[in-house]
């Protein structure tokens, strides 16, 4: 037990403290005294655990199964929503880390994903007229994609600790705007306003993933693949975010947006902290960002603007402000929901897709989107992981429930 | 140690899943799906049977005209509701149901009526949202009848070159005439703005004396910039001097055009090639004619919207401002422009976008028509005819040709208008169809603004 | 130095407009701690009505004015009412979020609204100059040689937007619904104590603020041009201008506008031909450099309030 005496320092704040820790019994408890009682936590470790329930443990193997699985399962169109749907979510953790986690509200995120792509494009782009491309393989451009603008954030960061609340939202606002005055004039990295340029190329341990591929019976197709991979990014991201979460990192974000001078009183040092959070929330930018050119295949310097911040913000706020599970939901709901209000809308009469009428099928949409949010936010303040507790403190307390 | 040993086992099952990887071989890239059976007869019996691919059907369209014919879906991917190009665009997109809706009424082609409502999506000009509707729609149309923006159709360029979609573009970037841009898929309708630039300067030459300096104004890149790009070439080839290229954004980005005026007036060149929005054509003038300034200006096609007659500008977009248009205006004598009034049934369009949404119709007609007398309206076979093509606007422009040269079969003809508040629509055509002369001496072998 | 001046003068009425949407923006934030980002799809609408007001209905522009700021308002006050009620408490995270739901919402409409044209609200200043120590021109429009060019459309939107902000100043000072409207901003749990219907204060902040919204729409398009429905945005411009004056201040949103006009009109004036290689649109960064360097000095604006931190 070694182990636990150089660690001591920090046992105590990961909630491993000597004095708590049942490690004896490893916090299991025989079965035949379990039976018919409440599933309690034995051991700080099991309540601080990663997958601190059994339910939890079930629904995660069954969503990692299901989201591997479901490229092969809906139509190849689909591939391409829910391969964004985990880019949004990826880039949502990120902001959650930040926004949620510490409290940091952010509209510049928009100009870390753009960081992100550029990066991404210069590194593993084709050179053209005018712009830049060392057509590198992914295995070093996305780790590049995170490092370069986690950097920029970490430089930034210092500027922003200073202010707090909306402040620092109009702050970040200002400089997703100098951003994307840089992106316009920094023409070999962008291609320029108007233009716009190439992305990386799918190329990842030299393989080609432009090509169809077979694995035994099983077609891996280039959508298919790509969405794979995302996903796997995806995964190790969630996974690290929610180690970050509930680490002594993790708690320091939390009690810095909870009370900061507090947080300071009790040792937190407030500028690493939220330096940190701005620099591991601008490298999951960095790598949704680099994900999202290559599956548009085309970037231009416009389009990382206040409006793809705002898609962020609904992400985090509409899943669950400080979840990460709620955040995957949210990014599922701005991504997926316009599809299936285009379903709705076909079943509408007297709306179709020419202007002359009271409103376009179009307009609709995006009315219904717009009010959607305003209902979501306005019913549950803790957004569609709010609404997921609900249901489970339901089941978990029937036959009680009321 | 629960959590070493956990990440150790969750090491190995990541491995274990990696492992099938190794085991994957590439296949041929190939997913094309066997031409479906043609329908069995269509009206007129033709010698060989009709191959039809995606987007086609033997049943009717959707509420359809014609409930005999067979239906092509076509798609549009459009700027429908709050993109920057709403204003225009969705006129274009009404203008093109009503074209289709007319060629329905009037039988259809050979047997076939043509759908494109099922397929129309809005992009909201955002790169990532067209890319999501173009793959939602490309699996069901037979060719695109509108793809709107440069870049947004740039970014799945590449797919729709692979599955062979022939697109009428709402872009005049001169890159779409040449192959090596777009694989010789995206039928461009009328000139691009380099040309209109370079035609323009020669009409305004010839009508109000030649200029001592020349200077552009405009959006950076496939718009602007390409219209900057002719105003280049042709103060080259007829010695004015070339004022400095002025960039600029809409008002919504740049709150108002005060950098431009600025840079304008001191720089006072004879005349100003626009290539911008209508809202800043009408602040730029009017601003610079009140300063004194006594140039005239050129506009590109998207600058002109009747609503500038309102403006306080008016004056002085009536006194210094001429438009430059591919098309017909609203006054035109030609079949194409009838057909459209009677379209409309004795309604004005909101605005000129409208003849330009009319106007892009023929070239798709004409690929379809041709595809459809080869027997074969696969996508691959719509693709097929483009090559040599000749397209009819039915008189709104002069024929096209596309494939070959482009340099010998560009459009060089402008329609050059003069805002007056006594026409319909406002703009009252001054010279039909000009050709100049300063377009065969400069050399049209690739995009003006290159894509990169 | 009369380029300067000309310069300056634009900038002065851009920035009375700034100052107008700021001070919309920041009577919605003291009374309901909501940054409101519905506000600019408000404007366009404000300008819209008096736009049919005028020109389709020919109806006077200054009643065409006064309708739109009351449609506008009524509107606000539903809004207010429907949507942000329910708000009341929660963080302002969340709150902000439910307006950029309404923000889209109603920028279609707005889009439907304008139907692909741009407008013109038809008002008496077009594109008049005042010309000082010149020759007047008579052009297609009434122009100016030589001598200070002052557009009488400058003028009047300062004139206006400083008549409305010191009126609306005077009001929240000496009546007693200003009163009651300033302890509701001070603590809302307070002045429910003392018998104000916090409610209906909130009410009356929201309507204040889509007038004063709508009538910066009027003064926007009436600049000698046209606008259309994306013209909205234009209005986060007045973002850096709240937090350069400080969000819960009056006097900070009406300093903070001007100071980014003027900023901006200079930096139009004179960075394309001074310092080119700053880049086409450098103005758009200018505000918010100003911002930066304000809030490194002053982290809560000029005269904004500092939150005072208990443990």
């Amino acid at each position: 037990m070694n182990l636990n005496k150089t660690q001591t320092r920090s046992d105590r704040l990961t909630g491993r403290s000597t004095h708590l820790n049942f490690e004896s019994s490893k916090g299991k408890v025989a079965r035949n005294v379990s039976r018919g009682r409440g599933k309690l936590y034995t051991s700080y470790a099991t309540n601080q655990a990663f997958l601190n329930t059994a339910p939890k443990k079930w629904w995660t193997l069954g969503f990692v199964v299901l989201t591997a699985l479901a490229p092969f399962l809906v139509p190849l169109d689909f591939t391409y929503l829910l391969t964004l749907a985990l880019i949004y979510a990826i880039g949502g953790i990120g902001l959650n880390l930040l926004s949620g986690y510490a409290g940091q509200i952010s509209l510049g995120h928009a100009f870390f994903l753009g960081l992100g792509a550029y990066t991404a494009a210069v590194f593993g782009g084709k050179p053209g007229t005018v712009t830049w491309g060392f057509e590198l393989d992914l295995a070093i451009v996305l780790p590049l994609a995170a490092i370069i603008p986690g950097i920029i954030g970490y430089l930034v960061a210092p500027l922003a600790t200073r202010v707090r609340g909306l402040y620092l939202a109009v702050l970040t606002l200002g400089l997703l705007i100098f951003g994307e005055h840089m992106f316009k004039i920094m023409v070999p990295v962008t291609g320029g306003e108007g233009m716009g340029r190439g992305v990386a190329q799918r190329t990842l341990f030299g393989v080609d993933l432009n090509a169809t591929y077979a694995i035994g019976p099983v077609i891996i197709k280039p959508e298919i693949s790509f969405y794979l991979i995302t996903f796997l990014i995806f995964a190790v991201l969630g996974v690290a975010a929610r180690n970050i979460a509930r680490s002594r990192v993790g708690r320091s974000f939390a009690a810095v947006r909870d009370r900061d001078l507090a947080a300071e009183v009790m040792g937190v040092n407030l500028m690493r902290t939220k330096t940190f959070a701005f620099a591991i929330s601008s490298a999951y930018a960095g790598v949704a960002g680099a994900l999202l050119s290559m599956l548009i295949g085309r970037i231009s310097p416009e389009q990382w603007n206040l409006f793809m911040s705002v898609d962020f913000l609904a992400v985090v706020v509409i899943g669950g402000i400080a979840t990460i599970s709620g955040t995957i939901l949210g990014a599922a709901f701005v991504v997926l929901l316009p599809r299936f209000l285009e379903l709705l809308t076909e079943y509408i009469p007297f709306i179709s897709v020419s202007s002359g009428g009271l409103i376009n099928v179009f307009q609709l949409q995006t009315i219904v989107f717009g009010i959607l949010i305003v209902i979501f936010i306005t019913l549950e303040p803790r957004g569609l992981y709010g609404i997921w507790i609900r249901i489970r403190n339901y089941f978990t307390a029937w036959p009680f429930s009321y | 140690m629960t959590l070493r040993r956990r990440s150790r086992t969750a090491l190995a099952a990541l491995a274990i899943a990696l492992l099938p990887l190794t085991a994957c071989t590439q296949v041929d890239g190939g997913d094309d799906p066997a031409p479906s059976p043609p329908p069995s007869d269509s009206g007129d019996s033709g010698a060989t049977e009709l191959v039809t691919g995606q987007g086609v059907t033997e049943e009717a369209c959707p509420d359809a005209i014609n409930p005999d014919n067979g239906c092509i879906y076509l798609g549009v991917l459009s700027d429908l509701t709050e993109g920057p190009f709403a204003a225009l665009a969705v006129p274009i997109t009404d203008a093109q149901g009503d074209f289709w809706r007319l060629v329905n009424e009037r039988g259809g082609l050979n047997g076939y009526d043509i759908d494109i409502d099922k397929n129309t999506r809005d992009t909201k000009y955002i790169a990532d949202e067209h890319a999501a509707q173009y793959n939602q729609i490309s699996g069901n149309i037979a060719a695109i009848a509108q793809t709107l923006g440069t870049v947004n159709t740039e970014s799945v360029l590449d797919d729709m070159i692979a599955k062979s979609l022939v697109a009428v573009p709402t872009t005049w970037w001169s890159g779409f005439a040449f192959d090596a841009n777009d694989g010789g898929i995206v039928m461009e309708s009328g000139y691009s703005y380099c040309t209109e630039a370079i035609v323009g300067l020669d009409w305004f030459a010839d009508n109000h004396g030649k200029p001592a300096s020349v200077q552009a104004v405009g959006y950076p890149g496939d718009y602007g910039g390409d219209s900057a790009e002719g105003v280049k070439r042709w103060a080259e080839v007829n010695g004015a001097e070339l004022k400095e290229y002025v960039p600029t954004a809409p008002n919504q980005v740049a709150g108002n055009q005060d950098a431009v005026v600025s840079k304008v007036a001191a720089a006072n060149p004879d005349v100003v090639v626009l290539g911008i929005g209508p809202a800043e054509t009408a602040e730029i003038i009017g601003k610079l004619a009140a300063g004194g300034f006594t140039g005239r200006f050129m506009g590109a096609l998207p600058t002109w919207n009747p609503a500038l007659l309102d403006s306080p500008a008016a004056g002085a977009i009536t006194g210094l401002y001429n438009h430059m248009s591919p098309y017909q205006n609203w006054d035109g004598d030609s079949k194409g422009i009838a057909d459209m009034k009677e379209a409309l049934a004795g309604e004005l369009p909101t605005n000129g976008g409208y003849i330009i949404g009319w106007a892009i119709g023929y070239p798709m007609k004409a690929a379809l028509e041709k595809a459809l007398e080869n027997n074969d309206i696969s996508p691959e076979g719509i693709a097929s005819v483009v090559d040599g093509l000749v397209a009819s606007y039915e008189g709104m422009a002069p024929d096209q040709k596309y494939g070959g040269d482009p340099q010998a079969n560009a459009i060089q003809s402008v329609y050059v208008g003069q805002p007056n508040a006594e026409v319909e629509l406002g703009m009252e055509t001054i010279a039909q169809a000009y050709v100049g002369t300063t377009f065969d001496q400069t050399d049209y072998s690739a995009a003006c603004v290159a894509s990169n | 130095m009369n380029a300067f001046l000309e310069a300056l003068i634009n900038g002065v009425g851009q920035g009375a407009v700034y100052a107008l949407i700021a001070v919309s923006f920041v009577i919605i934030y003291r009374a309901t701690s909501v940054l409101n980002f519905a506000q600019p799809a408000l404007m366009i609408i404000g300008t819209f009505i008096t736009s049919v007001f005028v020109i389709d209905r020919g109806f006077p522009f200054w009643l065409a004015v006064v309708l739109s700021m009351v449609i506008v308002a009524a509107f606000s006050m539903g809004i207010e009412r429907v949507a942000l009620r329910p708000m009341v408490g929660r963080d302002t995270y969340s709150a902000a979020i439910v307006t950029v739901g309404l923000f889209i919402a109603l920028l279609v409409l707005a889009f439907r609204l304008y139907a692909a044209n741009p407008r013109s609200v038809g008002d008496p200043w077009g594109l008049n100059v005042i010309c000082l120590g010149g020759t007047p021109v008579e052009g297609f429009v009434g122009g100016c040689e030589g001598g200070l060019t002052i557009y009488q459309n400058s003028v009047a939107r300062t004139v206006i937007a400083l008549i409305v902000i010191a009126a609306l100043g005077i009001w929240l000072a000496k009546s007693k619904l200003g009163l009651a409207m300033r302890a509701t901003s001070l603590d809302q749990e307070t002045a429910m104590a003392q018998g104000i219907p916090v409610g209906r204060m909130f009410s009356i902040a929201w309507g204040i603020s889509g007038a004063l919204v709508a009538l910066a729409g009027v003064l926007l398009a009436s600049s000698g041009g046209v606008v259309q429905a994306s013209d909205a945005l234009f209005a986060l411009v007045a973002l850096p201008a709240i937090i350069i004056g400080g969000l819960d201040s009056l006097k900070g949103a009406v300093l903070g506008g001007l100071i980014v006009g003027i900023a901006m009109a200079l930096t139009k004036a004179f960075q394309p031909i001074a310092l080119p290689w700053l880049g086409n649109g450098f103005s758009n960064v200018v505000p918010y450099l100003i911002m930066l360097i304000i809030l490194l000095i002053r982290p809560y604006g000029l005269f904004g309030t500092k939150e005072v931190q208990r443990v």
